[in-house]
């Protein structure tokens, strides 16, 4: 199996969600991984501190309106699919980076960094990819910058290292 | 039933990402620093059967009835613009939902966003080691910095909803 064969099985399987399995809407939503842990931790939130969820008098949901009731699984299902692959062949391993941008700490921020800068536009790399198959002009060309943003960002760390 | 659906689609996709390191980001990563294209054939491969499986499927599903986007979308724009009570003509680079303005006619507007954002994304996707998908498997194989990425993320939504979309919304309204 090489990572070709993975992208396509899961891009066919994408597709298939929205046709047969009613992920929608908004369209192009079958995977998404900032916006599927949008609507999970917004879902959560709500249910621990309403107040959270009230704008402007009314309560709302913050996320897409296929979560509304119950919300998108994705995230549940690549932890628990990742967590069994890596223990059924012993690649499970408790480890940390201790310096550079990869340290936990600001790990954290650039989390948070990517998690804002990916819902400004809606969608995580992958998204964006699945918008671009949908033909979503935008978001091929938010794909075009995603690479030039990798591009500065390699740069970036050539230089420091 | 979404929730079935999204939840086996994860599993298939946590376990074989595992299996071959798929990352997107890291792809394009590789590309440009080592001329592997390893990874990137993974981004290609996603793009292809994505694609493929719209084409293909939508004859058979009235869900997939707004594919291809930049043709059918204006339907799902002029529907809700009427309920809106908002007359304005539908341009073809108007995306898909999600963005904080998203049914907003301003196209202007949205590319500033997918500009702004998809920039952050890469560059911030670099500085991380790998793409939110990777940030998770890696997290689920044990990696204490990954776990630190995924609680930021979860934070991010949350800062996001509360204040930065309504901001934004707020700027281009």
């Amino acid at each position: 199996m090489s990572p070709f064969w993975v992208g396509l099985i899961v891009g066919v399987g994408a597709a298939v969600v929205q046709a047969f399995f009613k992920v929608l809407p908004p369209p192009a939503y079958g995977v998404c991984i900032a916006c599927h842990m949008r609507d999970l931790v917004n879902w959560v939130f709500i249910r621990i501190w309403p107040i959270y969820g009230v704008s402007e008098g009314v309560p709302k949901f913050l996320g897409a309106d296929v979560s509304k009731v119950l919300p998108v699984f994705t995230i549940v299902g690549i932890l628990v699919g990742a967590f069994l692959s890596a223990l059924v062949n012993r690649e499970f391993k408790l480890r940390s980076m201790k310096f550079g941008p990869q340290r936990p700490l600001s790990e954290f921020f650039i989390g948070m960094g990517v998690m804002v800068s990916a819902l400004l536009m809606g969608g995580c790399p992958l998204r964006t990819a699945l918008k671009s198959a949908y033909l979503d002009l935008t978001a091929i060309i938010a794909l075009g910058m995603i690479l030039v943003g990798v591009i500065v960002g390699s740069e970036v760390l050539k230089r420091s290292a | 039933m979404h929730v079935w659906a999204t939840f086996i689609l994860g599993l298939i996709f946590g376990w074989l990402g595992q299996r071959v390191r798929f990352c997107t980001i890291g792809g394009m990563r590789d590309y440009y620093l080592i001329r592997d294209s390893r990874l990137l054939k993974g981004l290609f491969g996603f793009l292809l059967g994505a694609f493929l499986g719209f084409l293909v499927l939508k004859p058979f599903s009235s869900a997939l009835k707004t594919f291809p986007w930049f043709l059918n979308g204006k339907s799902v724009f002029l529907a809700k613009w009427s309920t809106m009570g908002l007359q304005a003509q539908v341009h073809p680079l108007l995306p898909v939902p999600g963005d904080p303005i998203s049914f907003s006619p301003n196209v202007v507007a949205h590319l500033v966003l997918a500009i702004i954002g998809g920039f952050g994304l890469g560059f911030l996707g670099v500085l991380a080691g790998g793409c939110p998908f990777r940030q998770h498997v890696m997290a689920a194989e044990g990696s204490i910095s990954a776990m630190a990425y995924l609680l930021g993320f979860a934070v991010g939504a949350l800062i996001f909803h509360k204040f930065i979309g309504p901001f934004v919304s707020s700027i281009f309204a």
